[in-house]
């Protein structure tokens, strides 16, 4: 957890951190070790319940998958900080895609799993067994415990993502997004295993495979649409938004100052996403074929890198014509809005 | 976000306890087809925990268990013995209540049947400790629930 070498230059390959982002980064660690210290403890209290019910079951496996995306963030955050070598000249961002990758097959592998496990426990009718359980002397229904454990785990991971989920848009971080979004929606696994165990309770011994149902489903769901992500942020897709919704405005932004130079007449780029910071191919077309300056282009760069903090390993190619072939779609650009 | 849904699933449950419903209810209605009535109990011989006297009653600590828990339901017992496999089996298909005969926490009949709470432990002659449990119908929580309850208030501290 301590910052690297000399506090104040955080990097991400060589791009280093303003401020805000350094503030940003601070602060996920620091919620990233607590997700992972409320997860140790409400795995344990859930197992420690666990019984017979298919639902719990499920809830629990959630748990111990939660702990991947911190996991990821965490061991990525450290390996991106390492500077490009000879090796590897674009650095070591792509550590956020291969973890983002990794956390999400696990996922979806675990999510069709439990389908098939708690589909089989309806088919075949089976009515789940829970009993008595010694609390302090007495001896209680253990539904009511395991409903009560379900409660007590439900409300710090809401917490706890929507802290997460604005650090991920200030970091432009997806694995922090993804594992946000997921504790954001945890309760409502909590609130269904308890609502399948109180099934149980009512005497429907059908509830509690309809709760896994339901969790492992969504387990599925986020799985399916982690992996679909994490793929297509390895395939150079577009750069687009911390959260996925829109082209990422940055491009837009880029064409708009590099069209309006005076020596430019138009020009459009190619944005991929390494994971926190962009890598940028500026296609510019001068005023009348005339080449701009030696002066005119490092300017026309720092000026854009002075953009925004993500734009750091960046080109600018002068170019008679805009190369359609690099720039597929015509009108849209890397990052257009 | 959370708060009106867990107020909700207490309250539910809560009510439906206070209407005199039972909670947890057998889907099967074990609990109350055997109070006042009759509790099928299969027997398998096994050590001091169960034995067949000559006239074919189940004597040993588990049957003297199981009487005692039968009385406090006013429910006469109807007794089969056999050997765990067949028990098992017939527990499974709903021809019996309960099955005891001496069985651990590891016996292989989870798969089938329902286990009580470990009520006492013993050692065997290599030394191991086997906590012993007794095997219900699967899911009949309510009459698991009594006879845990009852097991437990026996067991030796």
């Amino acid at each position: 957890m301590k910052p690297s070498a000399a506090r104040g230059a955080v990097r991400f390959g060589h791009t280093e951190l303003p401020e805000e982002q350094r503030a940003a980064l601070r602060k996920a660690v620091k919620f990233e070790w607590i997700t992972l210290g409320f997860l140790a403890a409400s795995t344990a209290l859930v197992y420690a319940v666990l019984g017979n019910s298919q639902a719990m079951k499920a809830a629990w496996v959630e748990d111990l998958l939660s702990f991947l995306p911190p996991l990821s963030f965490l061991i990525a955050s450290r390996t991106i900080r390492r500077r490009p070598s000879e090796e590897h000249p674009y650095g070591f961002h792509r550590a956020v895609g291969i973890a983002h990758v990794v956390a999400a097959v696990a996922l979806t592998v675990m999510g069709a799993y439990l389908i098939v496990d708690s589909g089989i426990g309806l088919v075949t009718a089976e009515h789940p067994t829970i009993g008595g359980f010694d609390l302090f002397g007495q001896t209680v229904w253990l539904g009511w415990v395991m409903i009560l454990a379900m409660l007590l785990t439900a409300g710090p991971p809401v917490y706890l993502g929507h802290v997460k989920m604005k650090l991920a848009e200030k970091l432009h971080d997806k694995v922090l997004y993804a594992d946000a979004d997921m504790n954001k929606a945890d309760w409502m696994t909590a609130v269904a295993a308890a609502v399948g165990v109180a099934g149980i309770g009512l005497g429907w011994w059908w509830a509690d495979a309809v709760a896994a149902l339901v969790i492992s489903a969504s387990i599925l769901h986020d799985g399916v649409r982690n992996t679909r992500a994490a793929i297509s942020g390895l395939m150079d897709k577009r750069a687009r938004t911390y959260d996925d919704a829109e082209p990422h405005p940055l491009g837009s932004r880029i064409d708009a100052y590099l069209s309006g130079l005076d020596w430019a007449d138009t020009a459009k780029s190619r944005i991929r996403d390494e994971g926190h910071v962009f890598h940028v191919e500026s296609f510019v077309v001068p005023q009348d074929g005339k080449m701009p300056s030696m002066e005119q282009l490092e300017s026309a760069r720092n000026a854009c890198i002075d953009l925004d903090w993500k734009v750091q390993d960046m080109v600018i190619v002068p170019v008679a014509e805009l190369p359609a072939e690099y720039l597929p779609g015509g009108a849209a650009s890397g990052g257009e809005s | 976000m959370n708060k009106p849904f867990a107020a909700a699933v207490l309250i539910s449950a809560l009510t439906l306890t206070s209407c005199g419903t039972s909670f947890p209810a057998d889907p099967d209605g074990t609990l109350d087809r055997v109070s006042g009535g009759v509790l099928r109990v299969g027997a398998s011989e096994n050590d001091d925990w169960v034995t067949v006297a000559a006239s074919g009653e189940p004597e040993g600590s588990e049957p003297a268990l199981i009487r005692e828990f039968a009385s406090r339901l006013g429910a006469e017992i109807k007794w089969s013995v056999g050997t765990e496999h067949v028990l098992a089996a017939d527990l499974k298909h709903g021809e019996l209540d309960l099955v005891i005969g001496g069985l651990n926490d590891e016996t292989p009949w989870e798969k089938e049947a329902g286990l009580t709470r470990p009520y006492t432990e013993s050692k065997d002659s290599r030394g191991k400790t086997h906590k012993h449990v007794m095997l219900v119908a699967k899911g009949e929580n309510a009459f698991l629930l009594e006879l845990d309850r009852f097991l437990m208030a026996k067991a030796p501290k």
